[in-house]
């Protein structure tokens, strides 16, 4: 066991670095601006003085690896400072929407990953079938089309024309769980299209993969019935694919959510992003990206991790 | 011994086609068998010939992408063709067992070996669970399978190649089946540990009295296994006979070749008196791989001017270590590589254009060594160009004047790529390669193992012939003593990456020998049906294999 | 029951029949289930579900037709060898080709096809369609089809741009790293997990914050264009000159040269906030062109007939040229679509939030943005563009698809 712990722990310690590095870089990429923040915030009505004075205040005064020390410490105390828009702290404004966008992506995950990961061990058992082949066709043309697409064609079909869900996701502190879950459909039913597509089909390449290996054919030339080969000698190798799968395509659902909530008008992070993106509001788009990146290599981290752990060979060393 | 009267197998004009390019193409062409209780046939035919496909027609199986067509396939007196797959699965694992190539593979990394052995007995409530795995501790007793008692509570990653073959024989004795097929099972073993397992696999049988069919490329094998032998040659059946007639015998054209193949020998040469300093000399190497273990420990040989030396060893010897050295791959962590007495730059990075050009280097897959997508006139004309700057029709009549000395037309061969052309030839295509260089020395790195005999015996010659006329030194490097025999002039033995033994070869075949030249000497097989028992008595069970290598040290004293 | 459930039923039976009598197993199991899924579809949405699954099929029907005479034409035209190719691409993949026919000639005689110019405003806002305006206008009363035709052509330019050059930078890293390995490998390895393990579409917007505003100009863009030639050009001195003092000398004169020219190009095609756009998505990309190509080389890299070629001294350029490219074409090729569909992708996203291609030029993804408002009317129009951008998309998916497959049925 000490080994897989070895392991693990060396993996850990590699996301660690490589989330440090990323710190650095969404740092000091705002660093490359002309001038600095200050000259954006006040824009072109400053005054030297009232630069110094909001320089001065702001700490930009200081060298340029101090603010970076000051801001990944503040970052690790989930202080992210204040916005230089509305001046409100940057933690209470994207506090809640991250809560949001949690939510639905989980909301996304719980509906995909079980009806993903089943039709892809159903499409790859009938591998090379009609069925395998119009799956491939349908979920080709789902990956490709861009998470909008999809939005508004189910905004146009769902809530215009059969006024089934509401088109626009709005939330208020005030409703029930239900009825969140029926305000949320949609967005959650953009994200699960996407998503169950890609899951969809690695799963079946996974599996396809591991059923060619040489002791699925002896389970099968020992006389194990379909089931029992599937079950007993197929699924215990196939932890490892399918957790890389479904890690994998959560941390897909990051980058989707964006799109998604800008289309549905979601109050969540994404929409953040965008927004501040848009005003040049740097805390809040620096506070942003740390958040996705950190959830990113999470997921990242947890495949891997879940990989180590699920495989016989490290589990049981020599 | 064989009861000839009761039928188990009969198998009538089986037809299997494959799945390719869109459409079905045969693969067995109409192939009859009938095997009787406590036979063993052994189905022997080069690579394509179809046997593994026919191994797994006799349980009623046909791989993905193949399928079998208007046969018979009669299992005591249940046909397999009609029957129902749930009928077919009865009888896999239970009366019809089956023991693959690649035990490493075969068996699932997730479940411990003897959780599989059980799932059989268990699954056609033969036996209870305490029983079931009683009875395989007692079967890996009888396969000579250390700690018995306990080997099968590891996983299969844990347990060596040989001794998961022979846990694999035991798994598909586990119902005490009426057939057990063996598909190869020890052509992925070094001869030393393949000896191991064909003695406890001809004991089980025996014991047991189960018919068998035994798959293999080998003839020396199939010798000991086998009763009857069949010859299989592209889908189709050559002849059958019992083994004794079959060696004594042979009536076909394809099975006489089969048979004589082994009688190229060279002349042996001598090294040269007059003081000349070796062509190659391998000087006190240690070498290991990034960070590893010493792959490389203390090995010092000499090569003179137009000789061979073949370097003999099993898997992990270190004998492709060697050839990586010598060529500048691997730089050594210790010692140094002569070439006619001056040092070689240890990495092929530092060493100029013709101390590269005179080592040059011919490899065991012909499909990895030439390059797919480039024509034949263009691989051999490229050291041509490289080294000697030849252009236009200087350049051409060199690539004819090559193609013509490995025996291919060179209009023929001229524009064609290396995916048309057969495994010998290929080989042939990499020989005029290195020829192109004109250099004084060629690694031969296991250059026939990958081909059929009579293909390369061929190359054999065509090698022989070459090095006579260029005055080229080899170092071939093979674990394949049959042709050490034929080709060699000095013979280097390694073991765990060290030299234990070197001289001429006449010396080298006759002995004393050092223990580790005597045990791979003895342990391979030989065309004669009583060989492995002859062996055994002589040796006694728990002396050969890798029971017999472990004891041996390379300072050993040498034993008659 | 109107006659048209009737005629619908009558000729799915008939039709699962017929596949049932003539063993058409994969036929009849297609159209059976069919059968099956519209009763239901026909009990919970009525007649109006089936007419709709009718003319989904008849459009299917078309779309096949179409691919099926157009894969004909390509075999027709094309020679002998490429016929022999062609004649395995599956209908999906002659669908996807006829359709980026059509866009590429759509794209180029953009000017002659549109009816009017892209920015020209010709009637009022949200103006209905008439026989002037195939589609209606936009929101500033600028004809839709028209804009629609010159999106295919800056949408297309700018991501087949921005995946051109992730693609340079990207496989030339990667087989410089497969040949050299070592601490080159290590470095470029490193740098790309770093770049990989940012969300692209954060990573965009990252980038697009900083210099999407005022750095956005020619002199920035200049810069920019020259520093990333000459990263990638440095690849390719290295690879050619190796350790030959003279040679660097030179090469580097000639980089400095062709890499301004390269930046002053670019200027001319594109403007400064397009030239951004297409940077940041090469930076994005590169990394992961660099995984696969690194993943595609080193497969090559360990055959015996590289080890030979290094044994002889060949250099390194000789050996990526020679001796690995023509052995990894055709998963390069694959991934070029694959990678190409990604960037169009994320350009689209990137334009749709506003942050992308910058009005008044035509482009799908603001487009779709700018008549969102549309859709609420349930209007389909402010959908055409992003149907044209997933129509492309699909289309490359397909062709990619068969050549993936075809090229891992050849290594068996």
């Amino acid at each position: 066991m000490g080994d897989i712990l070895g392991l693990v722990a060396k993996r850990l310690g590699l996301g660690l670095i490589i989330l440090l590095v990323i710190s650095v870089i969404i740092f000091f990429m705002v660093e490359l601006l002309p001038g600095d923040i200050a000259e954006a915030v006040l824009g072109q009505g400053a005054t030297p003085e009232n630069l110094a004075a909001l320089r001065r205040e702001m700490g930009l005064d200081q060298p340029a690896i101090v603010r970076y020390l000051d801001w990944l410490s503040g970052a690790v105390m989930l202080d992210f400072g204040n916005s230089i828009v509305t001046g409100a702290s940057v933690s209470q404004t994207i506090g809640e929407r991250f809560a949001n966008t949690l939510f639905l992506a989980t909301y996304a995950a719980a509906i995909a990953v079980p009806i993903s990961i089943t039709l892809g061990i159903v499409v790859a058992l009938l591998r090379n079938s009609i069925f395998d082949r119009v799956a491939n066709v349908a979920t080709l043309t789902s990956i490709s089309s861009p998470e909008f697409f999809l939005g508004y064609i189910l905004i146009l079909y769902l809530a215009v024309k059969t006024s089934m869900f509401p088109a626009i996701a709005s939330l208020s502190s005030d409703m029930d769980f239900g009825d969140l879950l029926y305000r949320t459909f949609l967005p959650a039913l953009t994200l699960v299209l996407v998503v169950t597509a890609h899951m969809m089909r690695m799963t079946r390449a996974a599996i396809i993969n591991l059923l060619a290996s040489p002791y699925i054919e002896m389970a099968r030339l020992k006389g194990a019935p379909p089931w029992k080969v599937i079950v007993k000698h197929a699924l215990p190798n196939a932890w490892a694919p399918i957790i890389n799968v479904v890690a994998l395509n959560l941390a897909y659902l990051i980058t989707g959510v964006v799109l998604v909530e800008v289309v549905f008008v979601y109050p969540g992070i994404g929409q953040a992003l965008v927004d501040a993106v848009s005003k040049r509001d740097f805390p809040v788009v620096q506070a942003c990206c740390l958040i996705f990146a950190a959830t990113f290599i999470l997921l990242n981290l947890a495949a891997d991790v879940g990989a180590i752990l699920t495989n016989p060979r490290l589990r049981h060393p020599k | 011994m064989i009861k000839k009267n009761d039928v188990l197998l009969k198998i009538r004009d089986l037809k299997i086609q494959g799945y390719s390019d869109e459409t079905w193409v045969d693969i067995i062409k109409g192939v009859d068998l009938t095997l009787h209780r406590g036979e063993v046939m052994g189905l022997i035919g080069e690579s394509g010939a179809g046997k593994s496909t026919i191994g797994a027609a006799c349980m009623g199986y046909a791989r993905d992408g193949t399928r079998i067509v208007d046969s018979s396939i009669e299992f005591d007196g249940m046909e397999l063709t009609t029957a129902t797959e749930a009928d077919r699965r009865m009888l896999r694992g239970s009366r019809i067992a089956y023991v693959a190539q690649s035990a490493a593979a075969s068996f699932n990394p997730a479940h411990k070996i003897i959780d599989q052995h059980t799932e059989a007995p268990l699954q056609y409530r033969l036996k209870k669970r305490m029983e079931a795995q009683e009875d395989a501790m007692e079967l890996y007793e009888k396969l000579r399978l250390p700690n018995p008692g306990e080997i099968g509570f590891r996983y299969p990653h844990q347990v060596s190649g040989g001794q998961l073959q022979r846990a694999m024989t035991a798994m598909a004795m586990s119902c005490r089946p009426d057939l057990i097929i063996f598909d190869e099972p020890t052509t992925a073993l070094d001869v030393t540990t393949q000896i191991e397992v064909l003695a406890a696999i001809r004991d089980i049988v025996d014991e047991f009295n189960t018919a068998a069919i035994y798959i293999t490329h080998d003839l020396a094998v199939v010798a000991q296994m086998a009763d009857t032998i069949k010859v299989l040659l592209k889908g189709e059946e050559v002849e059958e006979a019992a083994t004794k007639e079959m060696l004594d015998n042979p009536k076909e054209d394809y099975t006489k070749s089969l048979w004589a193949v082994r009688s190229f020998e060279s002349p042996q040469r001598r090294r040269p008196t007059d003081g000349t300093p070796p062509l190659i000399s391998v000087k006190n190497v240690d070498a290991s791989y990034t960070g590893g273990e010493k792959v490389l420990d203390d090995v010092s040989f000499d090569i003179y001017e137009g000789m061979t030396v073949a370097v003999v060893g099993e898997s992990g010897s270190g004998k492709s270590t060697t050839a990586r050295v010598i060529t500048g791959l691997l730089p050594p962590s210790k010692g140094e590589v002569l070439f006619k007495g001056e040092p070689f730059p240890p990495s092929f990075r530092n060493r100029s254009k013709d101390q590269l050009r005179q080592c040059q280097m011919i490899y065991q897959m012909a499909d990895t060594a030439l390059n797919p997508k480039v024509r034949i006139s263009e691989i051999i004309a490229r050291p041509a160009a490289f080294y000697g700057g030849l252009k236009g029709v200087a350049l051409k009549n060199r690539v004819d004047e090559l193609l013509d000395l490995i025996e291919l037309e060179p209009a023929q061969y001229y524009y064609r790529y290396p995916p048309e052309l057969s495994g010998g030839q290929k080989q042939r295509i990499g020989i005029a390669r290195a020829l192109a260089a004109e250099p004084t020395f060629i690694v031969c790195d296991e250059v026939t193992s990958a081909l059929d005999q009579l293909v390369a015996e061929g190359i054999l010659r065509l090698l022989d012939r070459l090095q006579n006329e260029l005055n080229l030194a080899y170092m071939f490097i093979t674990h394949d003593l049959a042709t050490v025999r034929s080709i060699a002039d000095e013979v280097v033995v390694m073991q765990h990456g060290k030299v234990v033994d070197q001289g001429p070869k006449d010396e080298m075949f006759t002995p004393p020998h050092h223990p580790y030249t005597d045990l791979l000497l003895s342990s391979v097989p030989e065309m004669d049906p009583d060989w492995l028992t002859t062996l055994l008595e002589e040796r006694g069970v728990d002396n050969v294999g890798d029971a017999a290598a472990a004891r041996i040290d390379s300072k050993d004293a040498k034993v008659t | 029951m109107s006659v048209f459930v009737i005629i619908y039923y009558t000729l799915l039976l008939g039709a699962s029949c017929l596949a049932a009598y003539f063993n058409k197993r994969s036929a009849f199991l297609l159209i059976f289930s069919l059968t099956l899924v519209s009763f239901i579809l026909g009990i919970v949405g009525g007649v109006g579900a089936l007419r709709g699954v009718a003319i989904a099929a008849g459009l299917l029907a078309l779309a096949a037709m179409v691919s099926y005479a157009f894969r004909e034409f390509l075999i027709a035209i094309a020679s002998v060898n490429l016929a022999k190719e062609l004649r395995t691409a599956p209908l999906t993949a002659a669908f996807g080709m006829f359709v980026i026919f059509t866009y590429a000639i759509a794209g180029i005689f953009a000017p002659v096809i549109a009816p009017f110019g892209e920015a020209e405003i010709i009637s009022s806002a949200f103006a209905p369609a008439d026989e002037n305006m195939l589609l209606g206008a936009d929101q500033l009363g600028r004809d839709m089809f028209s804009r629609i035709i010159y999106g295919a052509r800056n949408t297309v330019a700018l991501a087949l741009a921005g995946t051109v050059l992730a693609f340079l930078l990207g496989a030339l890293a990667g087989l410089l790293a497969a040949v050299n390995g070592g601490w080159f490998d290590q470095i470029i390895a490193r740098t790309s997990d770093v770049i990989m393990s940012i969300p692209s579409l954060i990573f965009a917007l990252l980038m697009l914050s900083i210099f999407g505003g005022e750095l956005a100009n020619d002199t920035t863009s200049f810069w920019l264009l020259t520093g990333f030639a000459v990263v990638t050009g440095l690849l390719v001195v290295t690879a050619v000159f190796e350790n030959n003092i003279l040679g660097w000398a030179v090469g580097l004169a000639a980089l400095i040269v062709v890499a301004v020219a390269f930046a002053g190009f670019m200027l001319i095609i594109f403007n400064p906030s397009e030239i951004i756009l297409v940077l940041v998505v090469a930076v994005i990309y590169s990394p992961r062109v660099f995984r696969l190509t690194r993943a595609v080389a080193g497969n090559v890299v360990v055959m015996d007939y590289i080890e030979a070629a290094k044994l002889r001294g060949e250099k390194t350029w000789y050996l990526i040229r020679r001796e690995i490219l023509p052995n990894s074409t055709a998963p390069l090729v694959a991934e070029f679509g694959l990678e190409f569909c990604f960037v169009f992708l994320l350009i689209a996203g990137l334009s749709f939030l506003g942050l992308g291609i910058q009005p008044p030029t035509a482009d799908w993804g603001s487009m779709v943005r700018e008549n969102a408002t549309l859709v609420s009317f349930g209007e389909i129009t402010p959908l055409i563009p992003a149907a044209a951008i997933a129509l492309l998309t699909v289309a490359v998916n397909f062709v990619v698809d068969w050549m993936l497959y075809r090229s891992s049925g050849l290594k068996v």
